[in-house]
C-alpha cells in the first residue's frame, strides 16, 4: 500500500507559537483519516498545511509521491470542503460546481456533462439555478462537496464540514459523506472536534493536542487501548472516569483514593506501590448487590430513554451508564462492580498507559 | 394628552419625530432652494426682480438661450472630460491602492490612514498646493519632467489652453484617490477570506481570483463609489476657482463653475439656474441607472 499523503517531521511556527510539533503521518490511498482534538490542537493548521493555505516551517509533505512543500494550493490537486462552505455567493449552484473547470477553460459540453453527473451524485439536479443564499444548510453542504467531487482530486480535505448543521442532519450527512468516500474510492482527511464523528466515519483516527499527535490508529483500538490519559478521556462518550490510586503490594490490584480506600482487582501484574491513575469507562461499571463493589451515593440521574447516565458523588465524580431507565434517584446508595478486563492504568506523573508486567 | 406624550417618548410618535426632524431640515435647506432654482430657470430674472418671487414666466427661453451660446458645447465637453477622467483616475488608482493595502503588510493600516490627509484638506488649500506644483516657471512638476528629459521647456499648465483642464483634473484625481481607496478598502475587507482560499484550491491564479471573485463581489461598492464620484466631481468648484478660474478663454471651464460665473459674475441668475437644473437632470439620470443596476444585487 503506497502512501497517498505523507508528512515527515512537519513543524509549523506562528512567530514564537509552536503550532505543529514534529508531525509524522502517512495516509494510504483510499483511506478515510480523521484528525480530532480539542480546539487549538493544530488539526486545522495541519489540514490547511496539506492544502497549501499555510506554509510549514520545516519538514516535508508529499502528495501522491510529489513533494508539495513549495507548491501553491492550485497546483496541489486537492479539494477542500470548508466549515463555512465558502460557496461563491454571486454564482448559482451550476457555476459554483463548475468553477474549477471553467478556470481551466474546459469545453462547454464537458463542463455540462460533469456538472450533471455530480449534481446527480449529490442529489441537487433540481437546484442548479439557485444561488447559495436560496439553499438550506444541508444543500449548501452538498454543493460544497459537489464542488470538490467534480475535480476528482488526489485527496479530499474536510474542515469540520458538518459543524454548522443541526444534530439530526449532521448524523445523516455523516453517513452520506462516508458513503460518498467509499463510492469514489477517494482519499479523505477529515478534521473534527467531535470524537463521535471521528470514530464513526474514519478508518484511521489521529488524536492531536497542543500541536502533537497523541495517538493514531483504528477507532476501536484507540477506544480499547488508549496510549495515555488524554486519549482515554477524549475518546468515548460519556467520558472515562479517572481515579487516583496506588498499586497494591501484590501488583494485581489497585487501592483507589476514595473514602474507605477500596481495592479493585487488576487483570495482570503492575509495579507494586506505584502511584497511578485508574481509568474506568462508565459503560464498564455495573450495579451489584449491597455487599460487593464500590459503595457510592447517586448525585444525579440523566435519562435519555435508551440509557441512563448516573453520576455519583465522589472526588472526582464517578459516572456510569445503565441500559434503559433506572429506578435509582439522587441520594440513593449504589454499589458498583468493575470488570478487571476494562481497567486502564496510567502513570500518575507521565500520564502514559502502563503495560502489564508479566 | 399623557397618551400623546408617552407615544412621543416610546412608540410610534417617537418614530415619527425621528423621521420628521431630518425631513424638515432637508425640505427647508435642500428641497425649497432646489424648487426655487428650478422655478427661476423658467423666469426672466434681472437685478431688479431678484428680490421678488413673482417674475415674468418665459417658459423654455432660458434653456434655448443657454444652448445657443457659443461657449455651451465646449464647456459641456470639458465637463464630460473632467468627470470621466477624474472618476477613472480616482477609481483606478484608488482601487490599486486599496488592493495594495489589503495585502496587510506591517504598518499597512497606519499608512492607509495617512492617505486620508488629502481628503480632509479643503479644496482651496489643495488648489493652492497644486498651483505651486504646476507653476510654469518654478513648479516642481516642470522641474521633474525636465530633469527626466520628458519635456525640453517649461509648460505653463494653468494658463496654456491645451493643458489647463488637465491641470485641474490631476489635482482632482489627487484629491479623490483617498476617498475612493477607503470606500473600496471597506468593500474588499467585506469579502470573506475563505472564498479566496476556495478559489485558490479550485485552481485560480491571482488575476483569475480578481476577475471572478473580487470584482463581482465588489459590484455594489464599485457602483456606490462611482456614483458618489460623479456627484463629488460635478460639485468640484474650489479647484477651478483656485487653479484656473475656468480660463483661459473657457478652456478649463465646466458646467458647475460656469453656473456660478453666470449667476454671480455676470448676474444672469436665470441662465445660472438653468445650467444647474440641466446638471441636476444629468445626475438624476445617472442615479436612476445606478439604482437599477444594483437592484438585482447578489449577496451571500
Amino acid at each position: 500500500m503506497t502512501a497517498q499523503i505523507e508528512l515527515k517531521n512537519v513543524e509549523k511556527y506562528y512567530g514564537a507559537y509552536h503550532a505543529l510539533k514534529n508531525i509524522d503521518l502517512s495516509i494510504a490511498k483510499g483511506q478515510f483519516v480523521a484528525l480530532v482534538g480539542p480546539s487549538g490542537c493544530g488539526k486545522s493548521t495541519l489540514l490547511r498545511s496539506l492544502a497549501g493555505l499555510e506554509t510549514i516551517t520545516s519538514g516535508a509533505i508529499h502528495i501522491a509521491g510529489e513533494r508539495v512543500n513549495d507548491l501553491p494550493p492550485r497546483k496541489r490537486d486537492v479539494a477542500m470542503v470548508f466549515q463555512s462552505y465558502a460557496l461563491y455567493p454571486h454564482m448559482n449552484v451550476m457555476d459554483n460546481l463548475t468553477y474549477s473547470m471553467r478556470l481551466k477553460r474546459k469545453p462547454r459540453a464537458e463542463i455540462e456533462a460533469a456538472a450533471k453527473e455530480v449534481a446527480e451524485t449529490i442529489g441537487l439536479s433540481h437546484l442548479l439555478d439557485r444561488f447559495p443564499r436560496e439553499l438550506s444548510g444541508g444543500q449548501r453542504q452538498r454543493v460544497a462537496m459537489g464542488r470538490a467531487i467534480i475535480r476528482n482530486p488526489k485527496a479530499f480535505l474536510f474542515d469540520e464540514p458538518l459543524s454548522n448543521l443541526d444534530a439530526s442532519l449532521r448524523v445523516h450527512m455523516r453517513k452520506e459523506v462516508r458513503a460518498l468516500h467509499n463510492r469514489l474510492g477517494a482519499t479523505s482527511v477529515y478534521v473534527t472536534h467531535d470524537q463521535i464523528e471521528a470514530m464513526t466515519m474514519a478508518d484511521h483516527v489521529v488524536v492531536m493536542r497542543d500541536g502533537i499527535i497523541e495517538q493514531q490508529g483504528a477507532p476501536l483500538d484507540l477506544y480499547a487501548h488508549p496510549a495515555n490519559q488524554f486519549v482515554a478521556g477524549f475518546i468515548g462518550s460519556p467520558a472515562m472516569n479517572f481515579v487516583d490510586a496506588r498499586i497494591s503490594e501484590s501488583g494485581e490490584a489497585a487501592r483507589l483514593n476514595l473514602p474507605g480506600e477500596p481495592l479493585i482487582p487488576l487483570n495482570g501484574s503492575y509495579p507494586p506501590g506505584r502511584s497511578v491513575i485508574v481509568g474506568l469507562r462508565p459503560e464498564h461499571l455495573s450495579v451489584v448487590g449491597p455487599d460487593a463493589g464500590l459503595a457510592l451515593k447517586v448525585s444525579m440521574v440523566e435519562s435519555v430513554g435508551s440509557a441512563s447516565y448516573i453520576s455519583c458523588s465522589a472526588t472526582p465524580e464517578l459516572s456510569f451508564v445503565v441500559e434503559g431507565t433506572t429506578r435509582l434517584r439522587s441520594g440513593d446508595s449504589v454499589h458498583l462492580a468493575i470488570d478487571p478486563d476494562h481497567v486502564h492504568v496510567f502513570d500518575a506523573k507521565t500520564r502514559l498507559a502502563i503495560g502489564v508486567v508479566n | 394628552m399623557s397618551r400623546l406624550l408617552s407615544s412621543l417618548r416610546d412608540g410610534k410618535g417617537f418614530d415619527i419625530v425621528l423621521v420628521a426632524v431630518p425631513l424638515a431640515f432637508l425640505l427647508v435647506f435642500s428641497g425649497l432652494p432646489l424648487i426655487y432654482n428650478v422655478v427661476m430657470s423658467f423666469q426672466a430674472v434681472d437685478m431688479f426682480s431678484l428680490g421678488t418671487f413673482n417674475r415674468p414666466w418665459v417658459g423654455f427661453k432660458n434653456y434655448v438661450d443657454v444652448f445657443s451660446l457659443p461657449a455651451t458645447w465646449p464647456i459641456m465637453r470639458n465637463t464630460v472630460i473632467f468627470v470621466v477622467c477624474s472618476i477613472a483616475g480616482q477609481f483606478v488608482i484608488g482601487f490599486a491602492l486599496a488592493l495594495f493595502f489589503a495585502r496587510g503588510f506591517p504598518g499597512s493600516s497606519y499608512i492607509r490612514g495617512l492617505f486620508l490627509a488629502s481628503w480632509v484638506m479643503p479644496g482651496l488649500v489643495v488648489g493652492a498646493m497644486w498651483n505651486w506644483i504646476l507653476a510654469g516657471d518654478f513648479g516642481v512638476l516642470n522641474y521633474a519632467l525636465r530633469s527626466l528629459g520628458i519635456i525640453s521647456e517649461n509648460i505653463f499648465w494653468a494658463s496654456n489652453p491645451a493643458w489647463s483642464l488637465w491641470a485641474v483634473i490631476v489635482a482632482n484625481i489627487w484629491l479623490g484617490i483617498s476617498f475612493n481607496m477607503i470606500l473600496l478598502s471597506v468593500g474588499l475587507a467585506a469579502i470573506p477570506r475563505d472564498l479566496y482560499e476556495a478559489a485558490a484550491l479550485d485552481g485560480a491564479n491571482g488575476l483569475q481570483k480578481f476577475w471572478t471573485i473580487t470584482l463581482p463581489m465588489m459590484r455594489s461598492t464599485i457602483g456606490a463609489v462611482i456614483s458618489l464620484g460623479l456627484i463629488f466631481t460635478l460639485q468640484q468648484f474650489d479647484l477651478f476657482a483656485s487653479i484656473t478660474s475656468g480660463g483661459p478663454a473657457n478652456s478649463s471651464n465646466v458646467a458647475q463653475y460656469w453656473a456660478w460665473e453666470m449667476s454671480f459674475r455676470q448676474y444672469d441668475f436665470a441662465k445660472g439656474a438653468t445650467i444647474s437644473v440641466v446638471m441636476i437632470a444629468v445626475v438624476m439620470i445617472a442615479s436612476v441607472i445606478y439604482v437599477r443596476s444594483t437592484r438585482h444585487e447578489v449577496r451571500g
